[in-house]
């Protein structure tokens, strides 16, 4: 079953990223209400995943913790310097050192 | 030669950019072997898919249990970000060969597509162009895919590995962030993320598909205060 999903999502994403390529000649343009769709489609997805695996633990409330805190430190990290590997090193440093406390 | 040249150029673009994507794969391979996802399967998902949002998304759906159809969905929801991308890159790769342009179409990724400006500024011809998005291509997907495999070798030996889920939301947070420029981002964001606690009962992962789309729904009912003018080379080189 998994190599199926990756199978599926893999033709699927590459076309996705063969559509504005394959499909839009030089001068035009994705109608803007697509185009805002599209952009808001990732923020909106990426926050759904977030609220799920970190707020959820298998369909239940998770216990205020470690995961918040050192989520927190991430998006400050991430706010603040916006690079992804400094974001992943602060959030896993942070999430390492508390661990580590014993919290 | 010149060819040659404008590879390393781009290759030397990403240099910095490579690390971060590496230690996205090592956890990314870690997750796979912590959640019980086949391993070969999971180090060749970076292969096919080449996408860690989409890949991570996938996984989690499957891991909770969801359907085919349901872990493809998200993925692509994730993923659907691609084609503003694709549309960014139609004029410069309009000009590639069709072997290039449908092999450089596989490799662009959410960092590498604001990279073109810089390659069609500095190199003039579409054959060294190519060259040119290969170098700022390539490197990106061989960390990645590097990565994942070290990470899937790793995986099991890697101290506190029990709690090696934390990587899916701290991955998320950092994929978002540069996404995110205005008001109707964050609002998207933030009802994706209240709406999939409060449809928590939804079976199958399918809360994350029904928020995702609620989320984008929000957002677009926020108007932008200030209409961006469209730039010269479309836009998509600073979203996510």
């Amino acid at each position: 079953m998994i190599w199926v999903v990756f199978a599926l999502a893999g033709i699927g994403t590459y076309l996705i990223r063969l559509s504005g390529i394959a499909l839009l000649a030089n001068e035009e343009r994705i109608p803007p209400l697509v185009r805002r769709a599209l952009r808001m489609i990732g923020p909106a997805a990426m926050g759904a995943i977030v609220g799920n695996s970190l707020l959820l633990d298998h369909g239940a409330w998770r216990p205020f913790g470690v995961w918040h805190v050192a989520s927190l430190v991430a998006l400050a990290v991430g706010v603040w310097r916006r690079s992804l590997g400094l974001t992943l090193l602060a959030g896993a440093a942070a999430f390492a050192a508390l661990l580590l406390l014993g919290l | 030669m010149t060819s040659r040249a404008a590879f390393l150029d781009g290759a030397k673009d990403v240099a910095g950019l490579a690390p971060g994507v590496a230690v996205f794969g090592l956890s990314f391979g870690a997750l796979i072997r912590a959640r019980g996802i086949d391993p070969i399967a999971g180090a060749m998902s970076s292969v096919i898919v080449g996408a860690g949002a989409g890949q991570t998304a996938a996984v989690e759906v499957v891991v909770a249990g969801g359907t085919v159809i349901v872990a493809v969905l998200s993925a692509l929801i994730v993923n659907a970000r691609f084609a503003l991308y694709s549309a960014a890159l139609a004029p410069m790769f309009g000009r590639f060969s069709r072997r290039w342009r449908y092999g450089l179409a596989w490799l662009v990724s959410d960092q590498t597509v604001g990279l073109y400006g810089r390659g069609q500024a500095r190199w003039r011809t579409p054959a060294l162009q190519q060259y040119y998005m290969l170098g700022v291509t390539l490197p990106m997907r061989t960390s990645w895919v590097g990565g994942t495999f070290a990470g899937v070798l790793l995986g099991p030996v890697v101290p506190g590995s029990w709690q090696i889920g934390f990587i899916v939301p701290l991955v998320f947070i950092a994929l978002a962030l540069p996404g995110i420029r205005g008001l109707p981002e964050v609002v998207a964001a933030v009802t994706g993320l209240v709406a999939v606690v409060a449809l928590r009962g939804l079976p199958l992962g399918l809360n994350i598909v029904a928020a995702a789309l609620l989320g984008m729904t929000a957002g677009l009912l926020v108007r932008p205060r200030f209409a961006p003018a469209p730039p010269a080379h479309a836009d998509s080189a600073d979203s996510t």
